[in-house]
């Protein structure tokens, strides 16, 4: 039951009825039965290690409040560490890991192999598990007494698959003190949810086919302008699949009276790497510096120090993404961008995202820098991204003949419209003066996007968002 | 919105804002629903986006036919206006060339793939009065009936021929006229959210806007002249034999090997059992063409077209095939169905279904001739 499918919009639908007409005590079960049919709507089976999950998390919390010494609180926190990290890895890392080895051994490469499928959500839950854990052991968050609340945190059904990653205490301060939504929020939360549903069916879907053509086969289309066309249009998929996953998921909570975190801000008007980290994917980012990049020593320990904290956080973050080279060394491109704009950042320029002379030529860097990255993102194998990147930068080794660019010119318009709300947004936040404008603008957005989906992102069979598969 | 009262019972000053809070909300939902309604309303329930149609679709197709047909001069009652699918080999061009002996105009509205559920909506869209014609011509592929395992009853192209002639009042109507669940819930939401339809069409559109408003505007004005001018099909099957006790065709060297199969397979189709699905569905539509005739003095004059390049052998009748079952009904006329007989000839045909361009003007003289001959002298 994908966001993007009439199924999801009843059953939303359902879901706000319902909640909206039981008594206020039973609610959150109301939402629990929710999430976990939401769940099961994908493989059913795969309730049963979000249900041990949810046990093992919620006892190991539990316990390390209780524990006496600090020996039994590690320990504690350990079992659920391995037990989460455990699964984290035999599900997604397996076969990855399987496959060096017998890469190692000069042996076939799926002599090791077994057939495991992915649960949905794994990489997500399981970090807001840990998140919750590792706060209640260093003290910061009470364990939670009643165990369908914690079980609510970890599978509430609008964040269960994708994100954001919410804390403990930002989710059971909504649940505590939960207040029904004021027409602000439901406003908010309407328009976001159709945003959001625009931003994926509109426009991420059609950049994907371009995107999806070129990189099914790199080798059918070569040339600079075909690479450059396709890695643009994957760098615009996977904000807007992304983003726009993340618009319903908020605007979702926030029509059930809960506030999640802000997950993008604008990330391609950002004028450094840094502000780049600063505005996408905010809740992971957020996550990898709390629970990795801190407790590895931060920027505490010196500049090389700094400098290895940098690239560890982000080679781990990169393989968090998936089980692939490419995502390693996608992180690792990441984390020595940082280390380099650190190493030459002068004290006076750490405020990122100012906007001067010189910022539309910083944010177009930046830009071409991210985009360079997605090559390794998305291309299937190694080989294919560096041919990828080969053809990018032919300039550099050829004569370059240009043919027209794989993108139709009304995506070039309708991105190019885009990055002027995305401008506006940064200078005036229309969205939010549309939110609480007049009836007829906030209803003429909203009808437009929803026209735009029904012309533009209707398909027969709808397409997953990208970061499910994470 | 309506939320009900939380755990806090409010006070009369919190009921007052509160109230203000859900007026404000479905205040804007309203919007969001008219804002919705009036754009839709704007682009695919009025005249403008079935104009700049994409002429060679489904919906194209069907458009230009209708509305040409709907602004050829009918100077008089004495049209006879042809319907139908491929089969329908009507040249109005060459009928016409009878008009002096007959004193009818022949129009055709036919068109491939057609089914008689979009005749219905056709002859509703061209006709609304239902007394613009002297007679309408239904062609029937045979008055037996037998079941295919592609059901007319189900096919989702008729919901593209007809989308721009579907409106708000055809929801309690159209989507039920199929079994499939799926594809009512395809029809309702097609009338409804007809941007769901024209989908593939608009972005097609999005990518060539002005090319694609010119090629309309040309197809709108100059298509009614080519189709008029159509002769048919240069091709010829001469020199094929059939044998229909063995089932086995013999090919003249002349027809190429690649297009052997797919005559021999319209000549010998595999059908399925036959449970009578083809004649409710036959009665269904018949009866509403008959139906919508019923107060008007319009013939509605059935035939059989040619079946084969060459005819079959004579089976027994079913008396209870649907052209047998509304042969009796007023304003019906059902033609001898051995009129085009004479037609089922190889040198006729230019594949296993469709007459070639000989084959169509002779079977418009002789429709001609036949149609003068059934309804009698023209009205003065």
């Amino acid at each position: 039951m994908l966001f993007n499918t009439p199924q999801f919009f009843l059953f939303l639908a359902a879901v706000l009825v319902l909640f909206y007409a039981a008594p206020r005590a039973w609610r959150k079960y109301i939402l629990l039965a929710a999430s976990y049919f939401f769940y099961m709507s994908f493989i059913p089976k795969f309730i049963l290690l979000l249900l041990s999950l949810t046990a093992i998390d919620y006892t190991a919390a539990r316990w390390i409040w209780r524990a006496g010494s600090p020996r039994h609180r590690k320990i504690a926190l350990i079992i659920s560490l391995s037990a989460n990290l455990g699964l984290l890895g035999f599900f997604k890392y397996y076969n990855f890991f399987a496959a060096n080895i017998a890469s190692l051994l000069h042996k076939p490469s799926n002599v090791f192999a077994l057939s495991v499928i992915l649960p949905l959500g794994i990489s997500f839950h399981t970090f807001q598990s840990m998140s919750y854990v590792i706060d209640v052991y260093r003290q910061e968050q009470e364990p939670i007494a009643n165990p369908f609340d914690y079980a609510l945190f970890i599978s509430f059904f609008p964040q269960l698959v994708a994100g954001p990653i919410v804390r403990a205490r930002e989710f059971f301060g909504d649940l505590y003190h939960w207040q029904r939504p004021c027409s602000d929020d439901v406003l908010r939360g309407l328009l976001l949810l159709f945003l959001g549903l625009a931003k994926k069916m509109v426009i991420a879907d059609q950049f994907a086919q371009i995107a999806n053509a070129y990189f099914q086969n790199p080798g059918k289309q070569p040339g600079m302008v075909a690479a450059w066309s396709a890695v643009v249009s994957f760098g615009i998929q996977i904000y807007f699949d992304f983003s726009g996953y993340t618009d319903m998921a908020i605007g979702m909570a926030k029509l059930l009276g809960f506030h999640f975190p802000v997950n993008f801000r604008r990330p391609y008007l950002a004028s450094s790497i840094t502000d780049f980290w600063h505005r996408w994917h905010i809740s992971l980012s957020r996550w990898l510096r709390d629970y990795l990049y801190i407790p590895l020593g931060g920027n505490r320990g010196g500049r090389w120090q700094t400098y290895r904290n940098l690239m560890l956080t982000m080679l781990l973050g990169g393989l968090w993404h998936g089980a692939s080279w490419n995502f390693v060394i996608w992180g690792g491109y990441h984390g020595a961008l940082l280390s380099f704009e650190r190493m030459f950042r002068r004290a006076g320029n750490a405020q990122p995202g100012r906007w001067t002379v010189f910022y539309p030529l910083q944010a177009l860097a930046t830009f071409a820098l991210v985009t360079i990255g997605w090559v390794f993102f998305r291309a299937v194998t190694f080989r294919d991204s560096i041919y990828v990147l080969g053809q990018m930068f032919q300039f550099l080794y050829q004569p370059v003949r240009f043919s027209p660019p794989a993108i139709p010119t009304w995506l070039e318009a309708l991105a190019c419209f885009t990055l002027l709300l995305a401008i506006l947004e940064e200078k005036q936040e229309w969205f939010e003066e549309i939110s609480l404008g007049p009836a007829w603008a906030y209803g003429a957005v909203c009808a437009l996007l929803l026209l735009a989906v029904e012309l533009i992102g209707y398909t027969q069979t709808a397409v997953p968002f990208v970061y499910f598969q994470f | 919105m309506a939320f009900p009262a939380t755990a806090q019972p409010p006070t009369g000053g919190q009921t007052t804002v509160q109230t203000a809070s859900a007026r404000r909300v479905w205040t804007r939902i309203l919007a969001i629903v008219l804002f919705f309604v009036a754009f839709e309303g704007l682009l695919f329930h009025t005249d403008f986006y079935a104009s700049i149609i994409e002429p060679n679709s489904s919906t194209g197709f069907m458009e230009l036919q209708l509305r040409n047909e709907i602004r050829r001069p009918k100077p008089n009652r004495n049209q006879v206006l042809a319907v139908g699918h491929s089969r329908m080999a009507l040249l109005p061009r060459i009928a016409n060339q009878e008009t002096p002996d007959t004193g009818y105009t022949f129009a055709s509205i036919s068109l491939g793939g057609t089914t008689p559920r979009t005749w219905y909506y056709g002859l509703r869209a061209v006709d609304p009065s239902a007394h613009n014609y002297a007679a309408i011509l239904i062609p029937c592929d045979d008055y037996n009936d037998h079941d295919a395992y592609d059901q007319q009853s189900e096919r989702e192209t008729d919901l593209h021929y007809l989308i721009a002639r579907l409106g708000f009042h055809d929801l309690l109507d159209f989507p039920w006229t199929y079994r499939s669940k799926k594809l009512q819930w395809e029809a309702v939401r097609g009338i409804i959210l007809k941007g769901a339809i024209y989908h593939r069409d608009f972005l097609d559109f999005l990518e060539h806007p002005a090319a694609r408003i010119a090629k309309a505007r040309y197809y709108a004005s100059d298509s009614a002249g080519w189709y008029y001018g159509y002769g048919g099909v240069d091709k010829s099957l001469a020199g094929l034999q059939i044998d229909w006790r063995n089932r086995t065709v013999r090919f003249p060297d002349s027809i190429p090997a690649g297009d052997r199969r797919e005559i021999r397979e319209e000549i010998f189709p595999d059908l399925p059992p036959n449970r009578g699905r083809e004649t409710a569905y036959l009665l269904y539509w018949y009866g509403r063409m008959i139906d919508y005739y019923r107060h008007s003095s319009t013939k509605l004059i059935f035939l059989r077209v040619p079946r084969a390049p060459q005819s079959p052998p004579d089976s027994l009748p079913q008396m209870r095939s649907a052209i047998r079952q509304i042969a009796s009904r007023p304003n019906v006329i059902v033609l001898d169905e051995r009129l085009f007989n004479q037609l089922e000839r190889p040198e006729l045909f230019w594949d296993g279904y469709h007459l070639n361009r000989i084959g169509s003007r002779l079977f418009s003289k002789i429709l001609a001739a036949e149609v003068r001959r059934v309804l009698g002298p023209p009205q003065p």
